[in-house]
């Protein structure tokens, strides 16, 4: 497809992107990479969807196109964008249906928002994350997305994306952190009606590299105190429990199944022990034993594989004076996980029509249903299975067997970890359930439906001057709905939350432009116009309290107890902006441009909640003054700008917080973060330098960005000392600094008819330093996570000799090892053997932040073969394991069991020390390189010692370890995407009234190339916001395979 | 073209339209006083029961119960759970700063007559000293007099002079507090009773008296006279309880985390079972279940893993949700007069006499008969001794406070019982408990302060009324 131009107005500017695109219905509808249009006249989009041409635009701006979006489709088009777009970084959090974290130049905000805005053909869309703060943290519930992902990736024409605060000056505050501008697919002028018929289908297999590999040699227990050393002649050690199970006057080998760890007795497949399946009546081996043995699969086997078929038809039209089109789109896909699906409809119009000469008016609507349910648990949650399956686990269950018998015993609760022989309810499960249980009847549900709608009508005033009115609005309501069945390990319970989004904008912009001089070499091009923004949002929730009454019934007025009070929120925010906008061009290569926008906003103090600021651009294209051998273009930008933001709502007065009354006692209680009436807007300063050239007719070329932006005054809820009498308190303070470099090369080595070869390279490197908190404040704490780690925006530390340490928005902080000079780990005796690590203060143990992404794509076109390989890459960055945190400590990894070099058991007791020797029949896993500290306190510099792992307190898991030994490198190399696609030629398929059609074969997520965490998929988070770099319960990633058919009529 | 321009400057005008209200429709912005009193109540007294390991740990500390298989905090590990730091939120930002936001309110209610507003401030204010003492007997030093304001650093005082100042004010509050409190239904431990009330605060004030003679005897002695002289408890009826719900949340914290969780975590201590045993402690039945053969407890090695089902685990009277809780009840007073009477104060009986008061209320609180007391209180290992009345004292206070964390924790430490050393920490229970590190971070420069009066806040170091 060429991308062609309509109204591409006098010096450049014209307002509004509406028919400013159209494929000329070709054979081959999905390319956009390929034959560029002279970089002179190319044209991006920018604010308020003014499309304007790239060389008069004196700030970054890159664009995607929209075949790029759907070349191998996630079920997050926010994903398809990672490694795509420099400056941007995009994570996953790796379930099905669940949020992407865009952060485009860093993050900026301490506490508030650091998403980028969303804005589908000139309409703002709501991108809200409603996950809970539990589950933000990792206390468990689920990820229900974000809303930006209900954009239909197959409407999408292209994609660009404003980065820095000059590029979103005019949208304002909320625009502070980047905008991706969406355009999506118009009608244009046609002879009849085209239509286009989509369907695609893919697989996914969950990807073993990134799920735990499980010991093989020990079961259940988490050491060596469960009864006397022998049962009937057999030796114990006291890792079994005795028990008269047949009721023979003898005790027999029980294993303790209410553990759930695998420090326990030794596999041998010559004993018999009673385990789970023995314990429960409703099973045929009920009282029978079974041989002590790993099982033949592992908990890998419980994830199946996943598929997703995506269809949708669009019909499009047009005449001299209108245009229309009208797509539909199915989009349905079951997880890995089973039990989960999800399906999302999208019924999208727009059209436009040329009432007169002058009046040009167009509409868009979009309607999204999105039904979910069994969406996957998270964090450190009962109903996330991977809290089992990678922190407390028994490796002698078989997971097959947990399926049959869940199957086979419908409302029965099966599970490997009940109580176990001598308890008061033997087979009650202890702390966890059968996982077919926790993800078939403990599910979720939840369901959206969305209407995002505009309608615009543009005025002609003359030949200079255009008049437009637009208003635009997203609605939706949802619901979630959580469950706990009866029988399980949690109280029983149904929750659910009820919410209503609206957003309007009604905009009203004038432009002009216009020609001056003698020969015209002066040109002007400016834009007066204001914005007025209402926000409602209307939330409910609810829950039953202390069980439910009949099993199965998910209905408030089943609860047990007298349920709490539902917890309401209700909120509005207005803001109206008045902005303009003025550009001056000289000839064709020097062109200057200066905004300014004036907010007021509803949630500021009257006396400070009308706030102005400006921006200034400069753009050079230096090849219309130079010519330099084989340069075909050159432009150099720059620019400063100035975004003011506002506070979240409902920030500036205290209200009381009503409890559940006690019995018939009302209660009331202060809120826990104080308001504060005099906040004031926060400010973001930036500055932006950038260099575009490209060579050999425009075969080569790079656009190289460097920015430097501080946001400053900040409001936000900072912790304070709870003595004051309360524990967060909203303040204007903060500053962080995000400065960067972004680096795109784009070439073509090969182009010629038959065969083209692209790459493209995107290279980013931000660099995030918080250089100021509240009032001396040492630490912001972003999150307090399970394992004792907190996730921190830090102030700068001065030492004594006046050296400044700055740290970045999120560092991992927590109890770290004790190091010798040379950086080796200090070890110490474990008072039950072996050595374990010296743990040392609470300190900075990671960041959060890569030191730089990369994304390669490479694209090569032979006849009617396209075909292309994403590589996506994350250089640095951290997170806290605590899958690994508790794993190591309940004996599942593979790294604790096995032999070590003396020929023993690392799981035997380990005899002697680095000074004095080890005993030849020494167990104990070995830890080279480390330095020894005697029960003198002498230390034994590099040394090898062994360290404890015969229970679990041993010297990896949580009960001794240092927290950054769970530490990880969030590092990878991935395979992102890989496609290859053949456009059928017409010849063959026009007898079946086909213009054209084509096939294509893709994967996503194909591989992990490289990576240095064990076990996991280091992108994989908890959900998106602020809160990355943690890791519990984490899902694997999947690969995904599938193919794609395009029919053209 | 001049009509275009007016009309287009005029839709800009036009639409400049009202912002929206930024207030909160569905939270209220004031509230009646006694609200925030039921709540503040019901806080502190969940915090006191609560054997939850991320908020107390304190019936472990006293080595009443142990844990089975994780057993950091029995080990003394409370940094790792930041339990120092959600005790400092559960008492300042909850209990202290909800009675101070009632105390504003009652201030501007003008529908209360000031005898009336005397007696509801006098209530709050035997809540805080009780909520400002227990925070004494955990860490020492902690903020008092800038705490719940405008200072976002508050200082810290010292541990004596913030017992000086709550027994000052315990004693004015105990002159005020007389009939009704005009607190109703609002008042969750006496329903509004002032001359209950004036008995807890005297019983409050003894009992800071008692704490405070182990350090000035005068001074103790000057307190614990005026305590007796309002008038402190006298019978079991006078006992400051919470009678908690069934309904969750206001459960029993114990149910919670005995029942409710369904977890196994709690099995107990050798410590308390083999004293129990010794003393053959007619409440062994009613303090634990899975005695042994003989019927007496079997006590899990202090610290230890242990196999839950091996050991005697909590009694079935822990398991009710509806267990009403004590800050104070009528068998503490009667230990705390017979110390006092031990030491010459003149209290209406016999140290003796209050010695075996207080065992046979708390056998007879347990399920057990006046028979069972007395039989007990004849065994040659508890029969009162006036040569080894701190011994026996102590450690028959301690056995009776199960359940009660907090004061059991610091009866062992001023009678200096013989604790365990805990079997993982390799030590015996701390003598106080170290700052939170939100302290350090968000207060830093006064809580090091505070810190450096403990040997760098060190928690071997003792509280000023621990003197051995």
């Amino acid at each position: 497809m060429k991308r062609r131009v309509l109204l591409l107005a006098l010096a450049g500017v014209t307002m509004m992107s509406f028919g400013a695109y159209a494929q000329d219905g070709g054979a081959d509808p999905d390319t956009t990479m390929y034959p560029r249009i002279d970089k002179l006249d190319e044209v991006v989009v920018t604010a308020f969807g003014i499309s304007r041409e790239k060389k008069t635009v004196g700030y970054a701006v890159q664009e995607v196109g929209g075949g790029e979006v759907t070349k191998a489709k996630a079920d997050n088009f926010m994903a398809s964008l990672s490694g795509k777009v420099a400056g941007v970084n995009v994570t996953q959090s790796g379930t099905m249906g669940g949020s992407a974290n865009v952060v485009i130049r860093g993050y900026k905000s301490l506490t508030g928002n650091n998403q980028a805005l969303f804005v589908v053909d000139g309409i703002p869309i709501s991108n809200q994350i409603a996950n809970t703060s539990n589950q933000n943290t990792g206390r468990g519930g689920y990820d229900y997305g974000n809303a930006a992902m209900d954009i239909n990736p197959e409407d999408i024409e292209s994609v660009s994306v404003l980065k820095g605060a000059a590029a979103t000056a005019l949208y304002g505050s909320r625009a502070a952190n980047g905008v991706i501008l969406i355009t999506t697919k118009k009608g244009a002028k046609r002879k009849g009606l085209g239509v286009t018929v989509n369907y695609g289908m893919r697989q996914g297999t969950i990807d073993p590299t990134t799920f735990v590999n499980y010991q093989k040699e020990f079961g259940a227990g988490y050491g060596p105190y469960y009864g006397p050393d022998t049962i009937n002649g057999y030796y114990t050690a006291a890792r079994a429990q005795a028990y008269d199970v047949n009721g023979d006057g003898v005790d027999d080998i029980a294993i303790p199944m209410g553990e759930d760890a695998s420090f326990g007795l030794a596999f041998d497949p010559n004993l018999d022990v009673y385990t789970w399946e023995s314990i429960f009546p409703e099973l045929d081996s009920y009282g029978q034993s079974f041989k002590h043995a790993a099982p033949d699969t592992d908990a890998s086997d419980f994830y199946q594989a996943s598929s997703t078929v995506n269809k949708s038809v669009a019909i499009d039209g047009g005449s001299d004076v209108s245009a229309f089109r009208l797509s539909a789109t199915q989009f349905e896909t079951n997880g890995i996980v089973p039990g989960s699906s999800l399906q999302r409809n999208n019924i999208t119009f727009n059209g436009s029509l040329q009432a007169s000469d002058r009046l040009k008016v167009s509409a868009t609507a979009n309607y999204i249903q999105q039904n979910a349910r069994g969406r996957f648990g998270t964090g450190y949650d009962s109903r996330n299975i991977n809290q089992a399956f990678r922190q407390w686990w028994n490796v002698g269950v078989d997971v097959n067997k947990l399926e049959q018998y869940y199957y086979e015993n419908p409302g029965t609760n099966i599970t490997w970890n009940p109580y176990g022989y001598g308890a008061a309810n033997p087979t009650k499960p202890h702390y966890f359930d059968n996982p077919y249980w926790s993800t078939m009847e403990n599910y979720s549900s939840d369901s959206r439906d969305r209407i995002i709608g505009s309608v615009t009508a543009e005025y002609k005033i003359n030949d200079w001057l255009n008049f437009m009115a637009r208003g635009t609005m997203d609605s939706y309501s949802d619901i979630q709905e959580e469950r706990i069945a009866v029988y399980s390990t949690d109280v029983a319970n149904y929750t659910r939350r009820n919410r209503q989004f609206s957003e309007t904008n009604v905009d009203f912009i004038l432009s002009g432009t216009k020609w001056f001089g003698a020969d015209n070499e002066f040109s002007f091009s400016g834009n007066l116009g204001s914005n007025f923004r209402r926000t409602a949002y209307d939330y409910i929730g609810a829950s039953t309290n202390g069980g439910l009454v009949v099993p199965g019934v998910y209905a408030l007025s089943n609860s047990a107890s007298t349920p709490n009070a539902p917890s309401e929120s209700r909120y509005e925010i207005g803001v109206n902006g008045f902005f303009g906008r003025a550009s001056l061009g000289y000839k064709n290569f020097l062109f200057a441009e200066f905004t300014g926008r004036q907010d007021v906003s509803s949630t500021l103090p009257v006396e400070n909640n009308t706030f102005f600021y400006p921006s200034a651009t400069l753009s050079l294209v230096f090849s219309e003054l130079v010519d330099l051998p084989g340069m075909s273009y050159g432009k150099l930008r720059a620019n400063v700008a100035e975004v003011g933001a506002s506070a979240p709502a409902q920030a500036l007065a205290d209200a009381y917080i009503m409890g559940t009354a006690f019995g018939s006692q009302a209660l009331a209680s202060a809120p826990s973060t104080s308001n504060n009436a005099g906040l004031r807007p926060e400010m973001t300063n930036s500055t932006e330098f950038g260099l575009e050239m490209m060579f050999l007719e425009n075969r080569y070329g790079f656009d190289i960005s460097l920015y430097d932006q501080t946001s400053s005054d900040q409001i936000m809820p900072t912790k304070v000392s709870s003595a004051s009498g309360t524990i967060y308190k909203y303040v204007n303070a903060g500053v962080i600094n995000n400065r960067g470099i972004e680096i795109s090369l784009n070439a073509s080595p090969i182009r010629t008819e038959n065969f083209g070869w692209d790459i493209n390279l995107n290279w980013t490197k931000n660099e995030n330093r918080v250089m100021e908190l509240y009032e001396g404040l040492e630490n912001l704490q972003l999150a307090s996570v399970q394992g004792g780690i907190t996730i921190e925006a830090r102030a700068p530390e001065t030492d004594a000799d006046g050296n400044t340490t700055y740290y970045s928005f999120g560092t991992i902080y927590g109890v770290a090892g004790v190091y010798d000079d040379a950086g080796r780990r200090v070890v110490y005796d474990h008072p039950r053997g072996g050595v374990r690590y010296l743990r040392g203060d609470k300190e900075v143990i990671g960041d959060i932040n890569p030191d730089w992404m990369a994304g390669l794509n490479n694209s090569f076109r032979f006849g009617r073969f396209t075909a292309s390989a994403l590589l996506d890459m994350r250089m640095g960055g951290n997170f806290f394991s605590l899958d690994t945190y508790y794993g190591m400590g309940t004996g599942i990894y593979d790294v604790t069991a096995g032999q070590n070099d003396l020929g023993n058991s690392v799981r035997d007791v380990v005899v002697g020390n680095p000074v004095d020797g080890y005993d030849a029949s020494s167990g104990g896993v070995r830890i080279d390189n480390v330095t020894y500290m005697d029960a003198n306190g002498d230390y034994h510099e590099g040394v090898s010692a062994y360290g404890n792992m015969w229970y679990y307190a041993n010297y990896m898991g949580w009960a001794t370890a240092p927290k950054d030994l769970h530490v990880y490198d969030a590092s990878y190399l991935k395979l992102r995407e890989v496609s290859l696609s053949y456009a059928i030629p017409a010849e063959w398929i026009s007898q079946y009234g086909l213009k054209g059609a084509s096939v294509a074969l893709q994967g996503r997520n194909l591989a992990i190339l490289w990576k240095n965490a064990p076990y996991t998929d280091p992108e994989a988070g908890l959900s998106a916001g602020n809160i990355q770099g943690y890791q519990s319960g984490a899902y694997p990633a999947v690969r995904e395979v599938g193919f794609n058919v395009k029919l053209n009529f | 073209m001049k009509k275009y321009l007016i009309a287009a400057g005029a839709a800009l005008v036009i639409a400049s339209c009202d912002l929206p209200d930024n207030g909160n429709t569905k939270a209220p912005e004031t509230v009646p006083a006694g609200t925030l009193v039921a709540n503040a109540t019901v806080s502190m007294v969940d915090y006191m029961q609560s054997i939850n390991v991320n908020l107390n740990n304190f019936v472990l500390w006293s080595q009443h119960l142990t844990q089975t298989t994780y057993t950091d905090e029995s080990n003394f590990d409370y940094n790792n759970r930041d339990v120092n730091g959600n005790t400092f939120d559960r008492m300042y930002a909850t209990v202290l700063r909800d009675l101070s936001e009632a105390r504003g309110i009652i201030a501007n209610d003008a529908t209360l007559s000031d005898a009336t507003r005397a007696q509801q401030n006098a209530t709050i204010e035997v809540l805080e000293c009780y909520a400002y003492a227990t925070l004494v007997d955990i860490f020492g030093d902690v903020p008092y007099s800038e705490a719940i304001g405008d200072d976002l650093t508050p200082a810290y005082d010292g541990a004596a002079a913030i017992y000086a100042d709550l027994i000052s004010r315990l004693d004015a509050a105990a002159g005020t507090l007389s009939g009704d409190n005009g607190l109703g239904s609002a008042d969750l431990i006496y329903g509004g009773d002032g001359d209950a009330w004036a008995k807890f605060a005297a019983s409050t004030m003894l009992k800071l008296g008692v704490r405070l003679s182990e350090a000035d005897a005068t001074a103790g002695s000057a307190a614990i006279a005026a305590a007796y002289a309002h008038g402190v408890m006298s019978s079991s009826a006078d006992n400051a309880t919470l009678a908690y719900t069934s309904n969750p949340p206001h459960t029993n914290p114990l149910w919670d985390d005995l029942v409710q969780s369904g977890r196994t975590d709690f099995i107990a201590a050798n410590t308390l079972g083999d004293v129990m045993n010794a003393n053959s402690d007619p409440r062994r039945g009613a303090y634990f279940k899975n005695l042994d053969s003989t019927g007496a407890v079997t006590g899990a090695p202090y610290g230890l893993q242990s196999d839950y089902y091996s050991f005697s685990q909590p009694g079935s009277a822990l398991e009710v949700a509806s267990r009403p809780s004590s800050l104070m009840d009528w068998s503490e007073v009667q230990f705390l007069l017979a110390h006092a009477a031990q030491n010459g104060e003149s209290v209406g009986g016999t140290a003796q006499a209050y010695y075996e008061g207080g065992i046979t209320t708390s056998i007879e609180d347990w399920g057990g008969s006046a028979a069972d007391a007395a039989t007990y209180i004849s065994g040659s290992t508890v029969a009162w001794d006036a040569t080894n009345w701190r011994a026996l004292l102590g450690e028959q206070k301690w056995v009776a406070l199960y359940t009660r964390g907090n004061e059991a924790w610091a009866t062992a430490r001023m009678y200096d019982l013989t604790m365990n050393v805990a079997a993982g920490a390799n030590r015996v229970t701390p003598n106080r408990m170290g700052y939170g590190i939100d302290e350090y971070s968000l207060n830093g420069t006064n809580c090091e302060a505070a810190g450096a009066n403990y040997n760098g806040d060190d928690d071997t170091a003792r509280i000023f009324w621990d003197v051995n």
